[in-house]
């Protein structure tokens, strides 16, 4: 059975490798973004499926990346796109702390109402900070360059995206056997006892905030190539609430969940569009179902499988 | 000697055949057409009425007609819910998996500045988008929809100093990108005329108190406070005028805002308001297009009272026939920009007469109208502006 596992992982690699050879641009386009929202999932996931502070605010943290890429981009075009995405990342990881350190008072609704307020907070600066966001007009993102080579197409931007997500899947793996992994598990299971174990809590909620944060300023800066366009708009509390969902039908505190959830949420959204205005009476319905019948997410309702 | 006359034939066939197949959305039965617009959040009303009760209305009628030309248009919609990277997904389906010959009717300054660069890349008609930035002003590939806001803004200010003598003005607009647009534009309009804002108060995004800055435009004294606002709080700051009794003021909207189904909101607080209307009344109108527009709607959608977003629609898809006939059987995306170019002192009905210049506005004209017992009344023929 293992060697079944083994094999059919082996070829989704490959597929996923190979994808911009065997699809149509739109669907490489559609397969970015895909990926883009999993590494959200996965930053959002370690928050709210570890360290159970749920956030309602994600989309602000996704636009700092965003804006942030997109601005060195345009005025520093000689770094190149991965190390872009890295400050993009630093840049949010280190709001997400400044703002992960008040919120270790709260919890539970307090804590979604504050990431609620600091989602639109995050979009009433970018509309402010005009001179430099080009506020509600938008900002057309330039072209990424990876060595000199522009990624103008959606198959270059592909190439830059699956590697990307890739190390940032293996990292959220891998992070469970280090310290702050097993101080992530410790504190999912009871914060109590943990804190009485000698977990320093308030630090590994702090950091959880921060490598949030990271994986979804990386994201965001993604989120700017492959789209093209930036404005406040983009941003709203639904997009927030999207990423939410996507963690609660993937499965809260599993790292393959977040990737299958971001995966249906945003090819249900492409595929209802032409449903217009009962797009959001499918959607909603399709979720409530799903709460109905897999309360755990696709992760819970696929572990039995993969126990045997 | 058949087998070369065979050849001949297919390879003439071919060359005949190739501009109608090469051409995307254009085949022998029919046209594709198509946008990505909100038909779920805030625009929803509009985009809906645009399209569906617009676009759509007029296309039954031509394809009962038999078509352009033999061709029947279809259309196809996706929604975006005005989220710019939805704009950009469903723009990109539209071109690339549905094939369509253009895009028409989308909504909104944020999604079609999104794909502008996009369609312009892949040469693909942008034509009459439910929006007012000048972004769309003078590229090949694009037409603008409605009037430009810095264009009606110039008719409002040229009129009300002009014709109206007023000088004292003050304003009141969303602190976003079409508030502040507008804003820039008056400015700069009432430079010309050597007058300066003696008061402008912003007001946030869907906030429902103005009081603080109503009573902060009365304090400047103004004879008139434009209202560059979205129907919600517009109408509670007209409440607020009538509230705080502050009568000795003329409160004009702007743009989309001048519509009777928003300003009777406000109910009796809405008496008296002023405003540059786009299009003649789609209720009350007796001209022969809007006439001919009532009774499609009656036919077809008995049930969707007529409104004037649904009547842009009905005129932009007028104004594609229109285009699409001048440009023949031989239907290309550059014939169709062409034939667009063409255009010169056209009659709809609807509107004043219709010439397309190198900017590629479509319309440059909007009337003065008050607001007497719920209903608009003319105070001006059009106002056109060059």
């Amino acid at each position: 059975m293992r060697g079944a596992r083994a094999a059919l992982a082996g070829g989704g690699l490959v597929l996923l490798a190979a994808w911009p050879w065997v699809a149509p641009p739109y669907f490489v386009f559609l397969a970015s973004v895909v990926l883009v929202n999993a590494v959200v999932a996965i930053g959002l996931n370690l928050l709210s499926g570890y360290t159970h502070q749920l956030s309602f605010g994600h989309a602000g943290f996704l636009a700092i990346g965003a804006y942030t890429a997109a601005l060195l981009t345009l005025h520093a075009p000689a770094v190149p796109a991965p190390l872009t995405l890295l400050l993009a990342g630093a840049a949010t990881a280190l709001v997400g702390v400044a703002f992960g350190v008040p919120c270790l008072r709260l919890g539970g609704l307090y804590l979604a109402m504050a990431t609620l307020a600091f989602g639109f907070v995050i979009t009433e600066a970018i509309l402010n900070l005009d001179t430099l966001t080009r506020g509600a007009d938008g900002l057309r993102v330039p072209t990424a360059q990876v060595a000199g080579v522009p990624l103008a197409s959606d198959t270059a931007r592909y190439y830059l995206v699956l590697p990307v997500t890739a190390v940032l899947v293996a990292a959220a793996v891998g992070v469970v056997r280090t310290r702050t992994g097993r101080a992530f598990l410790a504190i999912r299971e009871s914060e109590i006892a943990a804190q009485a174990s000698g977990v320093n809590v308030a630090l590994y909620k702090t950091i959880a905030f921060g490598v949030s944060a990271f994986y979804t300023g990386v994201a965001g800066g993604l989120f700017g190539f492959v789209v093209g366009f930036l404005s406040p708009d983009a941003f709203d509390v639904f997009l927030s609430v999207d990423f939410v969902v996507m963690i609660i039908v993937g499965g809260l505190g599993s790292v393959p969940g977040s990737v299958a959830g971001a995966a249906v949420v945003t090819l249900l959204h492409d595929g209802l569009a032409g449903f217009q205005d009962l797009r959001p009476l499918i959607f909603g319905a399709i979720l409530i179902g799903c709460m109905l019948f897999m309360p755990g997410g696709i992760a819970s309702a696929l572990r039995p499988l993969g126990r045997r | 000697m058949r087998h070369a006359l065979r050849l001949v034939t297919l390879a003439v066939l071919l060359l005949v055949a190739a501009p109608a197949l090469a051409q995307p959305g254009v085949t022998d039965a029919e046209i594709v057409l198509g946008c990505s617009n909100s038909f779920s959040g805030p625009l929803a009303f509009t985009g809906e009425q645009a399209t569906r009760y617009g676009v759509d209305l007029y296309f039954r009628v031509v394809n009962e007609q038999g078509g352009i030309h033999g061709r029947k248009v279809r259309t196809v919609y996706y929604d975006d819910g005005y989220k710019p990277q939805d704009a950009v997904a469903n723009t990109r389906k539209l071109v690339e998996q549905d094939g369509v010959f253009a895009v028409i009717a989308p909504q909104g300054t944020a999604p079609v500045a999104a794909t502008l660069g996009y369609l312009e890349d892949n040469k693909v008609p942008l034509l009459f988008p439910f929006q007012g930035s000048p972004i769309t002003r003078g590229r090949k590939w694009v037409f603008s929809g409605m009037t430009l806001y810095d264009r009606q803004a110039r008719m409002m200010i040229d009129y009300l100093v002009g014709e109206r003598k007023l000088r004292a003005f003050a304003a009141l607009y969303q602190d976003d990108e079409y508030g502040k647009a507008f804003l820039t534009a008056f400015q700069q309009d009432l430079g010309r005329h050597q007058l300066k804002l003696a008061a402008a108060e912003p007001v946030k995004r869907g906030a429902t108190d103005v009081s603080a800055q109503m009573a902060r435009l009365q304090a400047a004294k103004p004879e008139v406070v434009v209202l560059v606002l979205t129907p919600g709080p517009g109408a509670q700051a007209l409440r607020e005028r009538q509230k705080i009794g502050w009568t000795d003021t003329l409160m004009v909207s702007s743009g989309p805002l001048t519509d009777e189904r928003y300003l009777a909101l406000a109910g009796a607080a809405a008496e008296g308001v002023e405003g540059l209307s786009l299009w003649p009344d789609p209720v009350a109108s007796t001209l022969p297009g809007v006439v001919a527009y009532r009774e499609a709607m009656q036919k077809h959608f008995g049930k969707n009272e007529p409104n004037r977003y649904s009547l842009s629609g009905y005129f932009a898809a007028m104004l594609f026939t229109e285009g699409a006939r001048r440009a023949g059987r031989n239907l290309t995306r550059e014939s169709l920009v062409t034939a667009l170019e063409s255009v010169k002192g056209w009659e709809s009905g609807i509107l004043p007469a219709v010439s397309i210049g190198p900017d590629h506005e479509t319309q440059k004209q909007g009337f003065w109208v008050r607001v007497e017992q719920g209903r608009f009344r003319p105070l001006t023929d059009w106002l056109k502006s060059e």
